[in-house]
């Protein structure tokens, strides 16, 4: 068998486009988790990276007519999973003790020769927020709760 | 290396069929865009033009469908890697969290048809149902919980950003440098294992012995499933045993840490607060 014969599942091409667009969104996705300070946004960014190496991983599987790299997306499929499932706790924990969902207010965790990042300037917001709907109060008006008023002291 | 350029006509109707698909989408796209209420211009020409407009795209479609067999899939990769691009760019530059999660959902369509156009037939429809149908969903529920109006002042500012998109880039430059010094003639990497897997001719592998799977074959869903209980079906207790704990884990997280929570407060309450 000559390896032209092997090598015959995919051309070429196809690798790199897939394998292109597997590193532009790893690298998007890599830049959105450096720079973003919002958790969740965060998160998303990290997700992003997972695409870009499952594209990247679906491409050899083409190339190479083997099932390898989708059996390996498969897992990553399912770890990610587990991953959003857990961190979203963490997140949510976070935002309950903090009630912001910035991850400069966790920076009090950093090393202790590096300095306290401040936010020197703020840009303002530069078009107006879209006014939401809102529901219509119906009903009778519930009992006030003392405790989920506890709860809601934090946000 | 030249990105996408090698997308050449499959045969020489092409070009004509592209074209006229073309046409199709854009009077189609056109024709909804006056047909659709807007504010402003009510008038009845649009809404004939629209009409009329939404008629021709429906005609050529009809024409063009007779073709589209022909179309090669340089054209589709090419159109679902862009969408798949350009929202995951929109994710990480968006200012609202709530956008940027829609974003990503638009991202993960891009992704899914990536996945269709390379033969992984289960993993598309797969990360669409996991992904978009799940993962994201959770997102956005958390983002509502904890975002119920506003724009923080954390989302309009960014850690080093220059720093960053120059880390980014410079990646990026890296990968593609790699990626297109591969070539067919250079079997360094890739010969040895896969001549490996396909001479051994693994009895639980749906693959026969010698030859490389055909990724594009009808039961393509079937024989992946076969090689997920065949050979790997260690690795796929393992997952399930995962999947499992962190089910358990993130619900022990959650009531500790509630009542970590409530101990915290009341002890603070205790402590003489105004």
């Amino acid at each position: 068998m000559t390896p032209t014969a092997l090598f015959a599942a995919a051309p070429l091409p196809l690798l790199q486009n897939g394998l292109m667009v597997g590193a532009i969104l790893f690298s998007l996705g890599l830049v959105g988790i450096l720079t973003r300070r919002n958790l969740i946004v965060m998160f998303l960014s990290a997700e992003l990276m997972l695409q870009g190496i499952s594209v990247s991983l679906v491409a050899w599987s083409r190339y190479h007519g083997d099932f390898g790299g989708q059996v390996l997306v498969v897992f990553v499929l399912s770890v990610a999973a587990c991953e959003a499932a857990v961190a979203l706790v963490f997140v949510l924990q976070a935002f309950t003790r903090t009630g912001r969902l910035d991850s400069a207010a966790w920076q009090s965790l950093r090393e202790a020769s590096l300095a306290r990042s401040v936010d020197h300037e703020i840009p303002a917001i530069d078009a107006p927020l879209p006014i939401f709907p809102r529901l219509t109060p119906a009903g009778v008006s519930p009992e006030p709760d003392a405790d989920a008023a506890l709860q809601r002291e934090h946000v | 290396m030249s990105l996408f350029a090698q997308a050449e006509p499959a045969t020489s109707g092409w070009l004509s069929t592209g074209l006229l698909l073309a046409i199709a989408v854009t009077s189609l796209a056109g024709s909804l865009w006056l047909l659709l209420p807007k504010a402003g211009r009510d008038g009845r020409w649009p809404r004939r033009l629209g009409t009329l407009l939404g008629v021709a795209a429906l005609g050529l479609f009809i024409v063009t469908g007779q073709r589209l067999g022909n179309l090669g899939e340089d054209a589709v990769f090419l159109i679902v890697s862009l969408v798949a691009v350009i929202s995951a760019a929109a994710t990480i530059t968006c200012r609202s969290p709530v956008y940027a999660a829609i974003w990503f959902a638009l991202c993960l369509a891009g992704v899914s048809g990536v996945l269709l156009v390379l033969g992984a037939q289960f993993l598309g429809v797969a990360t669409i149902v996991v992904y978009a149908g799940a993962i994201l969903v959770m997102f956005l529920f958390v983002l509502m919980l904890a975002q119920p109006s506003g724009l923080a002042a954390s989302d309009r500012v960014t850690n080093e950003p220059l720093l960053s998109a120059v880390a980014g880039a410079v990646l990026l430059g890296l990968l593609s440098l790699s990626i297109g010094r591969l070539s067919a003639e250079d079997p360094a990497c890739c010969r040895p294992p896969s001549k490996a897997a396909a001479l051994a001719g693994e009895p639980t592998s749906p693959a026969p012995a010698g030859e490389t799977v055909d990724l594009l074959a009808a039961d393509q869903v079937a024989r992946l499933g076969g090689e997920l209980f065949g050979r790997h079906l260690v690795a796929v207790e393992a997952v399930g045993v995962l999947l499992l704990v962190a089910l358990i884990g993130a619900i022990a997280v959650v009531s500790h840490g509630l009542e970590g929570d409530q101990a915290e407060r009341s002890s603070l309450q205790e402590g003489g607060r105004p």
